[in-house]
């Protein structure tokens, strides 16, 4: 199979090796009289990253890939995760450390759990982030965004 | 001589409230770290590697040390309770431990673990504290021709200690050390791969890598399994009983294991950790095979026999002591735990390497004083006060658990700098991290690769520069061509040599 999982992980990693060795070029020449340039190294390393991916990938297409079960649940909550991390990010400063933390908190909680006794995980949340806060702020000193400034 | 003494007079810190404190915190923390199936003393260090920011290099060194010999030993606790190794360095002792646990001997059982983990961490950090000051002073004689054939030999060894996936373990080293050249350049004043953005010019930091590359990956793989282990072991946790009185091993149990397995097992471990990229697991499988093979009744491991338990334990112990030789005398981190070490005295603004220990003796002396206290106070003391209650530490809501990670993760990407830039670098380190190890790659050697790729590039072209780009000076200067012979031998025995079977480990592979 052309596209399973671990073959699409190969061709990314190949086509950012190539992109990589790329812009390495575009630095300059790699040996100058004085010596080795800065685009010596990173040529070596995108030119080296580039001939261990195509290993992988001839490897991968020369071994038959071992038929996923169909009856195999295929889960995305990995996903819903960074989706989380990233909108969570984005939140921190416009929404403060106490409301963006909650929310975030909350939605992992729920992703790694399910949706019952939606009050309990959220005070459980709310707690979660104020003992976080102490830690940080409190005990460590660091200042963490807040609405009030 | 001084140096050694410098350590001893270091254990006064340790009667400082504060100190103490962070020491035994850090201690229970990696030990509830290494005994919840799934997560690391590794990940532990990682979350609290941006509150170090705010502790003196001293103390948080002190706390590392302490987190490091807890992550070895903890493991253990679920390993011989309900069969799930809590950390991979004590797969080995699995394999005796419970089935000495089903006949009932399950407090022994981590008795003797205990006492193997109070033997091998003392002696690994002893063998530190003696052979260190040595190292160091033979690593000044290191020049720089020298400098890039070891830092391409420690590199070359990471690589190829990953049997059956070197191509992976390769590319994952590239992959670190394309990371490494990104931002200005060291010999030259030219930015490289930063695509115009100002955030990359001073390179990715060091923190949000091993946050993202530890805490966060560990999340998303978490979110991804299908099977959950949490609540089989919580059920099994809970018809464990263990009584206190249970965990003192005899005296004539002591005596048949011998005085010699426990040495010898140290001094595997110990010299295991000096290579880098070796660690816990290796060392304890290497300590239990040489054990089955020197033992008169070998078909009794892996059915309970103490022996097994008690070289596993004492190896993947002694394994800190020997980790720390390549770090504090070369800036070579062994394993994972190092590597994160290290970034302390980074983030502290201390370079790593040969003039380490000749500078900043007075800073890593304490440290080792607190890995020494860590094995012989700390371990029989916390399974001694919290032992029968630790196996219900596997219990924890794992809904919970992650998001309390999380949270420390990405907060404490926050930290180093103010920025929201650090944070998504995080999540993107996180993600590539995760992508990896769900595909097989080692994490460790792109970890590796990031730490090592500057100083790899800059003795490199120093290197050549010295000589009018002759690259046979490798093999001219003595001390270059002497990792340059190392690291041949390695290959060697890891890649063209093949491994010899050994019985009675059959069941751990």
């Amino acid at each position: 199979m052309l596209l399973n999982r671990q073959m699409v992980f190969l061709y990314v990693t190949l086509a950012v090796s190539v992109g990589y060795l790329v812009t390495a070029l575009s630095l300059g020449a790699p040996i100058a009289e004085s010596g080795l340039t800065p685009a010596f190294f990173p040529i070596l390393v995108g030119a080296a990253a580039i001939v261990f991916c195509s290993v992988l990938i001839l490897q991968a297409l020369r071994d038959r890939p071992e038929p996923a079960p169909e009856d195999a649940i295929r889960s995305y909550t990995h996903l819903w995760v960074v989706v989380a991390i990233f909108l969570y990010i984005v939140a921190f400063k416009p929404l403060g450390y106490f409301l963006s933390s909650s929310l975030f908190v909350f939605a992992l909680i729920l992703l790694f759990s399910n949706f019952e006794k939606l009050v309990l995980k959220a005070i459980i949340s709310v707690a979660i982030v104020g003992v976080a806060f102490v830690m940080f702020q409190q005990l460590f000193g660091v200042r963490l965004p807040t609405l009030w400034g | 001589m001084d140096f050694v003494f410098l350590v001893f007079s270091s254990f006064s810190l340790l009667a400082d409230p504060v100190n103490l404190t962070y020491v035994i915190l850090g201690f229970v923390i990696g030990t509830i770290f290494a005994a919840i199936p799934g997560l690391t003393a590794t990940l532990a260090m990682a979350l609290l590697l941006p509150l170090t920011y705010t502790l003196s290099v001293e103390t948080a060194l002190m706390a590392c040390a302490s987190i490091y010999m807890a992550g070895m030993c903890g493991g253990s606790i679920t390993a011989i309770t309900i069969n799930i190794p809590g950390a991979p360095s004590s797969m080995m002792t699995a394999l005796d431990g419970f089935p000495m646990q089903q006949k009932g001997k399950g407090a022994l059982a981590l008795g003797h673990a205990a006492l193997g983990s109070m033997f091998g961490g003392a002696v690994g950090a002893l063998l530190l504290i003696a052979v260190a000051p040595f190292v160091a002073e033979l690593s000044l004689l290191v020049k720089t021709t020298g400098k890039f054939s070891l830092l391409a030999f420690a590199l070359i060894v990471v690589v190829i200690a990953q049997r059956g996936r070197i191509p992976q373990a390769g590319l994952a080293a590239c992959i670190g050390l394309m990371l490494a050249t990104v931002g200005l350049d060291a010999m030259e004043p030219i930015t490289r791969f930063t695509y115009g953005y100002s955030s990359l010019t001073a390179g990715i930091d060091l923190m949000p890598v091993i946050i993202g590359t530890f805490a966060i990956a560990e999340v998303l793989t978490q979110a991804s399994a299908r099977i959950d282990i949490s609540a089989a072991a919580a059920a099994a946790a809970n018809k464990v009983k263990i009584r206190r009185r249970d965990f003192l091993p005899p005296l004539s149990e002591i005596r048949k294991i011998g005085f010699g397995c426990y040495f010898k097992s140290c001094l595997i471990g110990y010299f295991v950790g000096t290579l880098p990229g070796a660690g816990g697991s290796m060392g304890s499988f290497l300590a239990y095979t040489e054990t089955v093979r020197n033992s008169s009744e070998p078909e009794t491991f892996g059915k309970g026999n103490p022996q097994g338990i008690a070289a596993s334990e004492s190896a993947n112990n002694a394994v800190c002591g020997g980790a720390m030789v390549p770090m504090l005398t070369f800036g070579i981190p062994g394993d994972p735990i190092t590597a994160i070490m290290l970034g302390v005295l980074v983030i502290n603004g201390i370079q790593p390497g040969p003039q380490l220990m000749a500078d900043q003796a007075g800073l890593i002396a304490p440290m080792l004083a607190a890995l020494l206290f860590s094995a012989v106070v700390l371990i029989p003391l916390t399974l001694w006060l919290i032992g029968p209650y630790f196996i219900k530490i596997v219990s924890v809501r794992k809904d919970v658990l992650y998001a309390v990670i999380a949270l420390l993760a990405v907060v404490g990407s926050f930290v180093a700098t103010y920025s929201t830039f650090q944070m998504f670098m995080a999540l993107g380190m996180g993600v590539l991290a995760f992508y990896l190890r769900r595909n097989g790659f080692p994490v460790i050697t792109m970890l590796l690769g990031y730490i090592l790729g500057p100083n790899l590039e800059e003795f490199l072209r120093r290197s050549l520069a010295l000589s009018n780009g002759d690259p046979t000076t490798f093999v001219t200067n003595p001390d270059s061509l002497f990792f340059v012979a190392l690291t041949l031998v390695f290959v060697y025995f890891l890649v063209i040599r093949k491994p010899a079977n050994t019985p009675g480990t059959a069941k751990a592979k």
